[in-house]
Order: C-alpha cells, then structure tokens, then sequence
C-alpha cells in the first residue's frame, strides 16, 4: 500500500519531466539539442492556463501545445535553418519566454508572477483494477493526462523504433550527410523533432499548471526542462530509458515532500535533491551513453 | 583592401540589424496591446537622456553587466558556455558579505579589497565542479552548471534565512517586520560613489543615483580582458581552442588546461558581478537580491560578439533599456517587461544575422579566392 502510494507519487511528479525528456528524445535523435524546453514548458504552462481559465483544460492543453510549438518553431528556425549554436538558441529562447510569460501575465491578469485558480480535468479512475487494494491508489483519481504520458512511452518507442518516420529521423540525427545523400529532407525531419518535443514540452508545461497547482505560478518549472534533458541522457536517448529516468526523479521529489514533513533537515537542503541528483546521474553515467552521433551539429548542404 | 573594410562593416552592422529587428519586434507587441509605438519608443528615449539621474543610474545598471558579460564572454572564447555565472555571483556576493560583516575595525584600504577578493573567490569555487566533470568526464557544462545555479539559490537562501539572519535589525516598535538578510556591512567594506568626484568636474548627482567606483572598475577590467585575449600567449591559446581544440592540440596546446583555466577565470570575474549593487545600493544581502545578472550577461556577450568594447557597449543599451523601461511603465504603462521579450529578441536576431553574415562573407571570399 504504501509503496504503491509512494510510485504514485513520484508518477504525478515525475510527469511533467516525463513529457519533456520524451519530446527531448524525438529532438535529439533528430541531432538537435534543445536546452530550450525549459522556455516551452514555461510558455506551456502559462498558456495552459490561460485556456483552462478561460475555456477548460482540454483548451488549456490546446492553448499550451500551440504557444509551445511556436517557440519550438524559433528554436529549429534559428538552430536548424540559419544553423546557429543549438544552445545558444534554446538558452536565448529561455530569456523570451520568460520575458514573454511575464509580459503576457500581465496584460491578461493584470499580475506578473500568477493566475487566477484554474480547472483541472475530472480525475479518472481505471475500472476493475481499482477494486484491487493494493492497486488502488495507482489507478484511482489519476489525471487523464498521467495515462495519456504513460501512453505515450510506448507509443514513442513504436514512432521512433518502428516505423519508417522513425528510421528518417534517427538517420539524420546519426549521418545526415547519408541521409541528404539518399534524398531525405535533413532539414524537415529536423523541424519535426523539434516540433515534436513543442509539443510534449508544451503539455509538460500545461500538465504543471492545470493539473498539479490548479493555477500557473512564476518559476513553477524550477528548471524541470534542464533535468528532462539529464533524464534524457541518463536513459540513453531512449523513450523507456527516459521514463525510468524521469521516474526516479518524481520518487526523489516525493521522498523529499515526506522528508520536509518530518523536518529532520532544513528543507532548503531538500529542495536540492533533484538538483544534487541530476548532478550525480551525469557524473557517474555518461560514459554508457552513447549520444546520436551528430546530435548537437548544424547539418549544412554544400554550398556552391 | 578595400573589400576588407566592406566586409569590418558589415561584420559591425549585425548588432545594429539585430537591435532594428528587436525594435521592430517590440512595436508590433505594443502595437497588440494598443499602445502606440513610435509614442512609446519616444518617451524611453526622452526619460533616458534628458534627465542627469536616468544617466547616472544607466551606468549603475550597466556595472554589473559588464561583469557578467566579461564572465561569459571568457568562457564563450574558450568554446564553454558559462550558464552559472548566475549561482556563481551568488555565492561571491554571499562570501563577500559575510566578510563585510563579520570583520569589524579594518581599514579601508585592506577591508575592501579583501571583500572584492572573497566575492571572486565565491565564483571561482562554484566553476570548479562544472569544468572538472567538463574535462574529466565529459559532461556538458551546461547542464551542470545550471544545476548548480538552482542549488546556489537553495544553499542562500539557507544560509541567509536560517543561518546568519540579521536578528538585531532596528525596527520602529510595532512597525514593520524584520528582513530576511544578512547583517549590514561595515563602512569599511562599502564601494564609495562617484558622486565627489563628478563634481569636480561640475556634474552634480542626484542622492539617489548609486552610480559607483565599481563602473570604472569594470571598465578597467574589460581593458585587461582584452590586453589578455589578444596581446597574450595565454589569449592566443585561448582563441586557438576555442576555434578548434583539435587543430590546438596538434599544435602542441593542451585543450583541457586553457579551458580550466579560462572556465575558472570566467567563474573569477562572475563572482564580482554583484558587489556593486551590494557595497553601495544595499549593503546587505537579503533574499531579494537582484537575480537574473547571470542570463542578462549572456545575452550582453552575445549582442557584444565576446568583445570587451561590444560588452560594455551591450551592457550600457541594456542598462538604458531597463531604465527606459522604467520611464515608459510610469508614463505610458507599458509593461517593463516588454524589455526582458526585446532582449531575447535581440540576442536570436544577433545570432542568426551573425551567422548569416558570417556566412556571406566567408564565400566572398572563397570567390575572391578562386578568382585571384
């Protein structure tokens, strides 16, 4: 009981770096990194509230995803079309969203740093397993959108593993020179994992705001997006391996909630964890991994 | 020859595309919340440069850019990307201000120096671990040290709030509540104002401009970061990795040594970005220090293409934007942070036409090459 308690925790907290590794993983194996996913969540989550509030979550979750595949669609222009340094576009791209979210906090509510209390979706429960006890708070009251990101696991696995779309896109993130070279379009299949990760950074935002607080707050992705990537790394540029990884921060997160209750340690300290912990994974582990080979390089055509 | 120049132009012309972009940017968001633009545009310029005050504080707001600017731009040349200069400061100015108050009866001459050495002292202990796991066991700096940013905010707030709070603050009784902040910094320790030494020359300051010797000083300091970039072994070094650690490395150059080298430098200065705002506006530190100089100084490197003059000029338009930005928010309630959406503006359009640019005259010059 408790230990089913406890991994459905670290679910809902884990979720929103769940997402945002996944969309990691689509952009990467395309060879582009994206440090910007901390801009796209930012941005999903603002606009996942505003459509909650005006309009419900499932606008909310609409609202995010289209506010965060724009700013993917500045990060592939500026990282892949013009070729510029893939980090210095998503950590520019940072700065904008943060000035965009501020900005656009107040115009609509007329407050910087919050909104206004927001709807979530209707929680839902899986029926027949949830008259297991055991199972109970596994299946029970869960957000939609925890089922639709578990979903997404083994979805991903089947687009990228399986499928044709998924050969393109590992191709031109592993040779892109073969790849142009057999007629694929380099630079389409790259705008797609980029968008792709707009996409799932953008519920990742909206998930934080109308699902988890019921309302955006300035700063809510405490840097969610830089550990989704380490998740990312840390499961070897693979959708499972991102999963276990984005797990394992929810149960650190968690732990750390239950710590701060018992206030053995000043909760500062607590707070770190994630932090100290993303620290750690990198150092020990990134000599298994092994990265798409032109992940993080420009691809240009010869120029005549 | 000729052509040379043409091509320094239009090199030079990429900032100021980027600032027209931006510009043009910002008046379309004016422009959806119904403000009039070219009003708007107008009243920042006015509030700016018409008022003695607004000149001094841009060049109080532009001090710890330069610093922060500086930092990246070191780390920028050597092919890392400092993202921590933001946790570092932090933890200088932490280091700083705890030697402020803690040592009492120090002359001058001795108890600020001192403090200025322990804030860069802050910096360079928080750049250790990034450029150890960097170089020993390849984990991108990026990740590590904004990592490190967010456990510098905690390790702060910690030390601010539960450790050294200042519990003897004079309070009117029964008004107001306690800061959560250090200690006041002894006298001894403070930066002085410029304010005495302007009038020499007839300029008059307004009490409430803090403009301070830290401005000079960080003039002075982008003066030695270029005399070390480009009169020095150690900058030709550092120019040779960051162009191409490999070719460097054939040429008998250890990468790994000048990055350490030039990451720590960088975390060195990054720890001073916040003594001015310290020793001469707040004297204290408390849980609201300014945040946000770390990525402000990023954005400043790139508009100053990692040059020390185009960093204090990038500094010194930021310093004017936010002051702008003040004067349009009261007089034409223009949100400030329209500002924070122009800057990150400005540093995608510098980046992108840089790179177009760049781009553009390399083949130039490969035709030209060829048709020698």
């Amino acid at each position: 009981m408790i230990v089913s308690e406890l991994v459905a925790s670290a679910i809902r907290m884990g979720l929103p770096v769940l997402l945002a590794a996944l969309g990691a993983v689509y952009s990467e194996r395309s060879g582009v990194v994206n440090i910007g996913l901390e801009g796209m969540m930012i941005t999903g989550s603002f606009w996942g509230a505003v459509g909650a509030y005006y309009a419900g979550p499932l606008a909310g979750m609409a609202l995010a995803v289209v506010a965060s595949v724009l700013m993917a669609l500045v990060h592939a222009g500026v990282s892949v079309t013009f070729r510029v340094d893939q980090i210095v576009s998503g950590v520019a791209l940072n700065i904008l969203a943060y000035g965009a979210a501020r900005f656009s906090s107040i115009t609509l509510f007329q407050k910087a740093t919050m909104s206004p209390h927001v709807q979530g979706f209707t929680p839902i429960s899986i029926p027949g397993l949830d008259q297991i006890s055991w199972l109970k708070p596994l299946v029970s009251n869960v957000s939609p959108l925890v089922v639709v990101g578990l979903l997404l696991v083994p979805f991903s696995y089947w687009l990228i593993e399986k499928t044709v779309f998924g050969l393109r896109l590992r191709s031109v993130g592993e040779n892109p020179l073969a790849a142009d070279t057999l007629g694929l379009k380099v630079f389409h299949l790259r705008y797609a994992g980029v968008l792709l990760s707009g996409v799932l950074a953008g519920l990742a935002g909206a998930y934080l705001s109308v699902e988890h607080t019921g309302m955006y707050v300035e700063g809510m992705t405490q840097g969610k997006g830089y550990i989704a990537l380490a998740a990312m790394i840390f499961g070897n540029w693979s959708p499972v391996g991102a999963m276990g990884a984005a797990l394992l921060f929810g149960l650190a997160e968690s732990l750390s909630f239950r710590v701060v209750e018992s206030a053995v340690v000043p909760y500062q300290f607590i707070k770190m964890i994630p932090y100290v912990l993303t620290l750690v994974v990198l150092a020990g582990m990134l000599k298994r991994t092994t990265p798409p080979a032109a992940d993080g390089i420009p691809y240009e055509r010869e120029e005549a | 020859m000729r052509k040379r120049y043409r091509y320094l132009a239009l090199e030079m012309a990429s900032p100021l595309v980027a600032i027209a972009f931006a510009v043009l940017v910002g008046a379309v968001v004016m422009g959806a919340i119904g403000k009039n633009p070219v009003e708007v545009y107008r009243i920042m310029f006015t509030f700016a440069f018409r008022r003695l005050d607004s000149v001094g504080i841009i060049l109080f707001g532009a001090t710890p850019l330069v610093f922060s600017g500086l930092a990246v731009a070191i780390s920028f040349r050597v092919g890392l990307f400092n993202i921590g200069v933001e946790g570092q400061y932090l933890i200088g100015t932490f280091l700083a201000a705890l030697t402020g108050f803690a040592l009492r009866g120090l002359p001058s001459f001795i108890h600020l120096p001192l403090v200025i050495a322990m804030a860069a002292l802050g910096g360079l202990l928080w750049s250790l671990l990034p450029i150890y796991l960097k170089v020993r066991r390849g984990v991108h700096e990026v990740i590590t040290t904004i990592m490190l940013n967010y456990i510098a905010f905690s390790l702060i707030h910690y030390l601010i709030a539960d450790v050294f709070m200042d519990k003897q603050q004079g309070l009117m009784p029964g008004v107001g509540n306690p800061l959560i902040r250090l200690p006041k910094i002894a006298p001894s320790a403070l930066m002085p104002r410029m304010h005495g030494f302007l009038a020499l020359f007839g300029v008059d300051l307004p009490r409430h401009v803090y403009l301070n010797w830290f401005f000079p000083l960080g003039l002075l300091l982008a003066v030695a970061v270029h005399y070390l970039i480009w009169r020095t072994a150690f900058g030709y070094e550092l120019r040779a990795v960051g162009h191409n650690p490999a070719a460097a490395e054939a040429a008998g150059i250890q990468p790994a040594s000048v990055q350490t080298k030039a990451f720590l430098l960088s975390g060195l200065i990054a720890g001073m970005t916040g003594l001015s705002d310290l020793l001469s506006y707040f004297g204290y530190m408390d849980l609201d220090f300014p945040k946000g100089y770390g990525f402000t100084g990023i954005a400043v490197a790139l508009m100053g293409k990692n040059s020390p003059l185009g960093i204090v000029l990038a500094a010194l338009l930021f310093g004017f934007l936010s002051r702008g930005a003040e004067g349009v928010q009261t007089f034409a309630a223009v949100p400030m942070d329209t500002v924070v959406i122009l800057q990150g503006v400005m540093i995608l359009s510098i980046v992108v036409a840089s790179a177009v640019m760049g781009r553009y005259i390399r083949r130039q010059e490969r035709k030209e090459a060829l048709g020698a």
